[in-house]
This record gives structure tokens, C-alpha cells and sequence, in this order.
């Protein structure tokens, strides 16, 4: 049977007529009837993601303003070029990537797992390339700390980014909360990148880049748990009493 | 959808009259039965309702509609595995899963054609075949990318040319014996 007798056969099935109960589709009319009003339809996605980016960018440098700008201080020329433009164009992509979350049916140019992976490798290799020295003093206390540090700094980003997009997620929460936490985890690199003077490449290796998947993954399990508890919470509503 | 996007009632109930039977009847080859396809429906349409602003005039409309029906019908079937685990416990869930396209493949419709499709085949198959959408939009609604959307009707030609043969070969054994 050749492909084209398939389309036929499916074709023919598909001309079949589906009827629907009028009654079902009056009850569908009636039910937005009341809630029926103007809306705005969203900026383009380059104004959204313009937001969302400099949001990131104002999170780093205010706890940077706060913490000190050490980091940055001590870096040479091509460190900060290379670092901060590879950091800008890693937000840029999260940032259009969480917007094309946010509208059904957008065009997905890269999944947001390959996302997180290539970025956070991108990254591993711009800090291998520029940081050579191979100690490990007070690696995992001093570790943990920027790690902390670039997570707290990834809170008020994500939450500033969700009042940007706050108006509904019609599709998948958790690759919405996977986004929204790897572009904040983004804000917590950058203020680490600005603050940090442990140019220890081990340390920049490991704990700066760690913030990002954390980050991302922590975006994605509160946006799975509040998936989860309003599920339940709609099972509540709907048993009998 | 720009006037339904401006609140005109009309433009809206013509939206609803218009894409609700397809939207059903993806619901209804997802192997959601009437009834549920019906909730499904009301339960889209809801949807649509509430996040009606995030659609642009110059994209596609199908795949944005798809797209969150295709979610509607995610939910449903996570919500539905819940309270039945709740209510019978999971050996059961196999058991009505697996009943589904047989108690379908005797029906001569589009829903028993698709029936032996896994549930991801089907639904591009639907929205390609059915929907009228090409490969782009499907990638677009699916979440997924053009690549994938024809490594799936690939596979699910594959298994319709097996089973639209086997139903050819049953009805000739028993037009033969008729």
C-alpha cells in the first residue's frame, strides 16, 4: 500500500461528519459570555525578552553594588568581554526561550534541556579558556558560599521575570519554570562574575556554573509542585462531600 | 480572533462554532470518550478564554489552538491517572488503557484507523490529516520540531499500511465467507 492510498483512506475517514450537540456549544458560548471583554494581545517577543534581560542585568548589579565589585575589578579586558557578552547572549536565548513558553503554538528553536546543557558547557569553556590557576584552597567552603550567594540573587530575578510574564501559562508550567530559573540562574552567575575575585579556575568551574542548572532545576520543581498541588487541589474541589 | 480578542461575542461564537467539532474530534481520537471529550471541550474553550491575549494575529492560529488543547488533554489524563489510582488502584488503569483500541477496531471511522497509533502518532496524524495543518505548524503546536513531526508520521504510516492491510485481509476472509 503505497502512502498515497493512506491519505485517501484517511481523507475519506476525516470527511466524515462530527457533529456536536448545539446545546454543548451554546453551554461553551454562554460560559465566556460573561467574562467577555477587550484584551491586549502581548509586546513582541523581542520586547518581552528586552525586559527580562535587563531585569537579570539590574538584579546583578544591584547585589554587585552591594556585595562590591571585586570580580570584575580584577579582571583584564578580554575577560570581561568574553565573559559578560557570552553570559548576554546565553540570557538573551533563556529569555526568548521563556517567552516562547508563555505563547502557544511559538516556534521552539531549541529545547530547553539542550538549552541548559549547551549553555552551561558554553560557559565551562569561556571560564577554562580564561582562568588558569589550578588551586583548590577552601574549595567547597568557599564553593558553597558563591553558589548560596548566586541562588539568592536568582530569587528576586525569577520572581521579577514571573511578574513580567505573569498573565497565564496556557501550556507547560515546567518547562516554563525550567526557563525562568536558568535565566535567573543567569542573574546569579552575572552577579557572582561582578563580585567574586576567586579567580581559582576549579572554583569558577565548578560553583559559578553550578548556580545555573540548580537554579534551573529548582524553577522547574516549584512550577511542577504548584502543578501538582492545584491539581489536587481541583481532585478537592471535585469530590463528593 | 482579533474581533473575539476586542470582546465581540459574535466573532467569538463563530470561533466556537466553527473549531469546537475539531477540537472534539481530536479529543475523541485521543481515545477520550464522548463524554469526556465534551468536558475537554468546555474545559479548552475555558482556557482559550483566559489567555486569548497571547495570541498574535500575524502567527498561525491553529497550532496556538492545538497547542493548548493538547495541554487540556495532558492535564486531563494526569488528573485522571490520579483519581483512579485513588479509586482502584493502578492494575486497573492497565487494564481500561489497553481496552480502548480494541474495543474501537471494529468501527469502520477515523478514531478506529488511529487506534493502534501511540497516542503521540495519533495526534499528528489528526492535526496534519484532520486539522489541515502543515508539518511547521504541527512542529509548532506539538512543542516539538519538524523533524521529529515527520519521524512520527513515518512511523505511524508504517503502522497503518500494517493495519489497514490486516482489516482488508479480515473483511475479504469474511465478505468471502458471507
Amino acid at each position: 500500500m503505497k502512502d498515497r492510498e493512506i491519505d485517501e483512506v484517511l481523507k475519506k475517514a476525516a470527511q466524515a461528519p462530527h457533529k456536536l450537540d448545539p446545546a454543548l456549544l451554546k453551554r461553551v458560548a454562554g460560559s465566556i459570555e460573561s467574562s467577555l471583554r477587550p484584551v491586549r494581545t502581548l509586546p513582541s517577543t523581542w520586547v518581552l525578552t528586552t525586559g527580562l534581560v535587563l531585569i537579570c542585568a539590574v538584579v546583578a548589579l544591584a547585589g554587585a553594588a552591594r556585595a562590591g565589585f571585586d570580580g570584575i575589578e580584577k579582571m583584564g579586558v578580554w575577560e570581561r568581554a568574553l565573559i559578560f557578552s557570552t553570559l548576554g547572549i546565553f540570557a538573551w536565548v533563556a529569555g526568548t526561550e521563556f517567552v516562547n513558553e508563555m505563547i502557544p503554538g511559538s516556534r521552539r528553536r531549541i529545547p530547553l534541556g539542550a538549552l541548559l546543557g549547551i549553555g552551561s558547557v558554553v560557559l565551562v569553556g569561556v571560564f577554562a579558556l580564561l582562568f588558569r590557576d589550578y588551586r583548590t584552597d577552601h574549595f567547597v567552603s568557599a564553593g558553597i558560599v558563591c553558589l548560596l550567594t548566586g541562588l539568592l540573587h536568582a530569587i528576586p530575578a525569577a520572581l521579577l521575570s514571573w511578574l513580567v510574564l505573569r498573565r497565564g501559562f496556557a501550556v507547560n508550567s515546567v518547562s516554563a519554570g525550567l526557563a525562568a530559573g536558568t535565566l535567573a540562574g543567569l542573574a546569579g552567575v552575572g552577579m557572582l562574575e561582578l563580585h567574586c575575585a576567586n579567580f581559582q579556575a576549579t572554583h569558577i568551574l565548578v560553583w559559578h556554573t553550578a548556580v545555573i542548572p540548580v537554579s534551573g532545576g529548582a524553577g522547574a520543581f516549584v512550577a511542577c509542585a504548584l502543578r501538582f498541588r492545584s491539581g489536587s487541589r481541583g481532585l478537592e474541589r471535585a469530590a463528593p462531600r | 480572533m482579533a474581533s473575539y480578542q476586542a470582546g465581540d461575542f459574535a466573532a467569538a461564537t463563530v470561533l466556537i462554532n466553527r473549531l469546537s467539532p475539531q477540537l472534539h474530534r481530536f479529543f475523541v481520537a485521543q481515545a477520550a470518550s464522548r463524554a469526556d471529550a465534551d468536558d475537554l471541550l468546555q474545559e479548552t474553550w475555558l482556557r482559550i478564554h483566559k489567555v486569548r491575549h497571547t495570541y498574535r494575529p500575524d502567527e498561525p492560529v491553529l497550532p496556538w489552538f492545538y497547542a493548548i488543547a493538547r495541554h487540556v488533554r495532558v492535564d486531563h489524563y494526569r488528573k485522571t491517572v490520579r483519581t483512579t489510582a485513588r479509586e482502584r488502584g493502578l492494575e486497573e488503569i492497565t487494564k481500561v488503557g489497553a481496552k480502548i483500541p480494541a474495543e474501537l477496531s471494529q468501527a469502520d471511522d477515523l478514531e478506529a484507523l488511529l487506534a493502534p497509533l501511540s497516542e503521540n502518532q495519533r495526534e499528528v496524524i489528526e492535526m496534519l490529516k484532520v486539522a489541515g495543518m502543515s508539518m511547521e505548524e504541527v512542529a509548532r503546536a506539538t512543542s516539538s520540531s519538524v523533524g521529529s513531526v515527520k519521524q512520527k508520521v513515518h512511523r505511524a504510516y508504517k503502522k497503518l499500511r500494517q493495519s489497514i492491510s490486516a482489516m482488508g485481509h479480515t473483511k475479504g476472509q469474511s465478505g468471502g465467507r458471507s
